[in-house]
């Protein structure tokens, strides 16, 4: 018997005739904190294995493989790139602005507000720095205001004399705390609060009364100069992380085409065997009958008649490309009822939805009990709907003793009903799942 | 299996002419051979060309048309005889609801899968012949699970006894297990199957097989209204 695989989803598809599957795929967001990594959102890909030695087998591990590395590989770069955001930002603030601060203390117009800018500053690094290699985001909203009025009350105490100087250290070394608090935010956020900054800058810069056309152009430069290398670092990292992300999805797609192919090849070449065996029988058959080796009237030759054209009418209904589990579960159930003689029909019309394992089980396995039990013919049908599955068992009566299946009990996924008659003419078994 | 041939209203008429059109002449003979047997039915003409066979037999009543003829779906002569007026069943061993499906559209009057057998074979003819539905197995199936959105309206019922009849292909079965009688089981099937009437676009044999139905009392005029969809250029019922 078969063993289960776990994850087909149907892919939620209108029903049809089981031609035109999507993939063997689920494609499902991860519940993962980190905005970089849901919001690619991320496909895992559940795979048939191919070595396996009967259908289908359970294999997460395989599944995760070609989605699950191409994350990784995302996730990594935009660790990278958060591992060098905060690098140079701390030690931008510890190597270049706190010597600056230091060295031109005593002529700072009020020291300590620089100082204590600086340390407030330094703090909120910390923090987002903190967030960051955690694999999360720092709240941008507050931590942006509370470097917005840092930045005013430090251009305000640094007064005239420094203000294109290193001590007023918030010009040239305040962006890159920008770029930590904006981490994966649009890049428009820095743009404004980089514009933001440059209001600042220039309030400070008229309010000293430094407004010759010499003193402008220093600003324009000074605010080019400190703003340009932070934009190109925040928009590389999120560009690299996007090419990462785009590359996981196309690994993630590769990998379910290849296992919808694998699906694929595996019921071609079982229907390719089963053709091989009518064939051979019905071939068989056909040529007794012609030499006249095989008389017509003969009982035994009509049930192998019969035999083999039920064989040919099942192939001939079997038009999916990759089979649904539960008709799988049933073709194989008939495939066994019919190498010990039963010549039977498999019916399936719509696609059944996705159905967790015990609803499956408790659809199928009351039939293929029953069909143990079977003489003479049996007609195994299957009408799926988006919130409805019958399937259904009807051999003729016989004298023998019923053989029922488990009983059936309500589950989490809706209800499976279970009948099981006999009237003298027929033994009708039937399974029904409604969805609640 | 209960094939329930309609037997009552063709007795003392003379036999009812039918047409057999395949590519297959095993399957022609095999045809004849059923039909043979019923007193009430006579096989005009034979052969693999709808327009010839018909050139040959023109009064021939029912049509017995195989789907795939030399490697081809012939839907669209299939919708060219049913606009005429030709009441075509459609055998074949393309089973899948789909085609099923798209036969009854085009105006099949009945869609016979070719393993049903020699009763569903002459009932569906017998039917066909007095413009009544004749829904084996096969094509009960493709009804109730017909997944399309423009899909008529089936009561419960309808649809409970298309899925049993389905499933058991015994009528006594179904009217056992819904508590209803024979009768009761046919008419909740040849509902559904008027009801298909109004799907796809109109042809002389649906508004004949609708008409019939209403006047055996099978639906009420104002039921038909309800499910009425893009038939507006369908001929007003009696």
């Amino acid at each position: 018997m078969p063993t289960e695989l776990e994850a087909v989803p149907p892919g939620g598809g209108p029903l049809r005739t089981r031609r035109h599957r999507a993939p063997a795929t689920s494609a499902r967001t991860r519940g993962d904190r980190d905005p970089s990594a849901t919001a690619g959102a991320t496909r895992d890909a559940a795979l048939p294995d191919p070595g396996g030695p009967a259908g289908w087998s359970d294999v997460p591990g395989d599944a995760a493989g070609a989605g699950g590395a191409a994350t990784a590989v995302a996730r990594a770069s935009d660790r990278g790139a958060r591992i060098a955001a905060v690098a140079i930002a701390l030690a931008w603030h510890t190597a270049i602005g706190l010597p600056a601060v230091l060295s031109a203390w005593s002529g700072l117009a009020a020291p300590v507000v620089v100082a204590a800018g600086w340390a407030v500053t330094a703090a909120v690094g910390v923090t987002a720095a903190v967030r960051l290699l955690r694999g999360a985001t720092p709240p941008a909203r507050a931590l942006t205001a509370v470097l917005l009025v840092v930045d005013a009350a430090v251009f305000a105490a640094a007064g005239e004399r420094y203000l294109f100087t290193a001590a007023n250290w918030v010009w040239g070394g305040l962006a890159w705390f920008f770029l930590l608090v904006l981490w994966r935010r649009p890049v428009g956020w820095l743009l404004a609060l980089l514009g933001a900054h440059a209001v600042i800058a220039l309030g400070a810069v008229l309010g000293s009364g430094t407004t010759t056309p010499a003193d402008l152009t220093r600003y324009a430069m000074y605010v080019y100069g400190t703003s340009s290398l932070p934009v190109a670092v925040f928009a590389g990292a999120a560009a690299i992380a996007a090419l990462a992300r785009d590359r996981a999805g196309t690994a993630a797609a590769a990998g379910a085409v290849a296992a919808e192919r694998v699906a694929g090849e595996r019921a071609r070449e079982d229907r390719r065997a089963r053709l091989a065996l009518v064939s051979g029988t019905a071939e068989e058959v056909l040529t007794a009958l012609a030499t006249g080796d095989a008389d017509p009237a003969d009982p035994e030759v009509r049930r192998r008649c019969v035999l083999a054209a039920a064989r040919l009418r099942r192939l001939i209904a079997e038009s999916d490309d990759v089979p649904d589990p539960l008709l799988h579960e049933l073709r194989a159930a008939a495939d066994l009822a019919e190498r010990n003689g039963l010549p039977i029909d498999l019916i399936a019309i719509g696609v059944p939805p996705e159905l967790p394992v015990q609803v499956r089980r408790r659809l199928a396995d009351p039939l293929t009990a029953a069909l143990a039990g079977a003489r003479g013919w049996a007609r195994l049908t299957v009408v799926a709907g988006p919130d409805e599955v019958a399937v259904s068992l009807v051999t003729p009566d016989h004298e023998g003793p019923d053989a029922t299946g488990p009983p059936a009990a309500a589950d989490g996924a809706g209800p499976v009903e279970q009948r099981h008659e006999r009237d003298g003419e027929i033994r009708w078994t039937q399974t029904r799942w409604r969805r609640t | 299996m209960d094939a329930d041939p309609v037997a009552e209203d063709v007795t003392g008429a003379p036999p009812v002419g039918v047409a057999i059109v395949d590519d297959h002449p095993v399957v022609i003979d095999g045809v004849r051979a059923w039909l043979a047997a019923e007193p009430r039915l006579r096989v005009l003409a034979t052969g693999d060309d709808p327009d010839v066979v018909l050139g040959a037999a023109p009064e021939a009543e029912v049509i017995l048309l195989d789907l795939r003829l030399h490697g081809r779906m012939v839907i669209d002569k299939l919708a060219e005889l049913s606009s005429a007026g030709r009441r075509v069943v459609v055998y074949s061993e393309h089973t899948d609801p789909d085609t099923m499906l798209a036969a009854l559209d085009a105006g099949a009057v009945a869609f016979l899968a070719k393993h049903e057998g020699r009763e569903h074979c002459v009932a569906t003819v017998l039917a066909a012949a007095s413009d009544r539905p004749y829904v084996p197995p096969a094509l009960a199936g493709a009804m109730v699970g017909d997944p399309r959105p423009d899909r008529p309206t089936l009561s419960d019922k309808e649809r409970e006894a298309l899925l049993l009849w389905f499933q058991s292909m015994s009528k006594a079965s179904v009217a056992r297990r819904m508590q209803i009688s024979e009768h009761t089981v046919k008419q909740y099937v040849d509902r559904a199957r008027i009801k298909y009437t109004r799907a796809g676009r109109p042809a002389a044999t649906k508004a004949a097989l609708l008409a019939r139905a209403i006047e055996d009392g099978l639906v009420r005029p104002e039921e038909i209204g309800i499910y009425r969809s893009h038939a507006a250029t369908d001929r007003p019922t009696p």
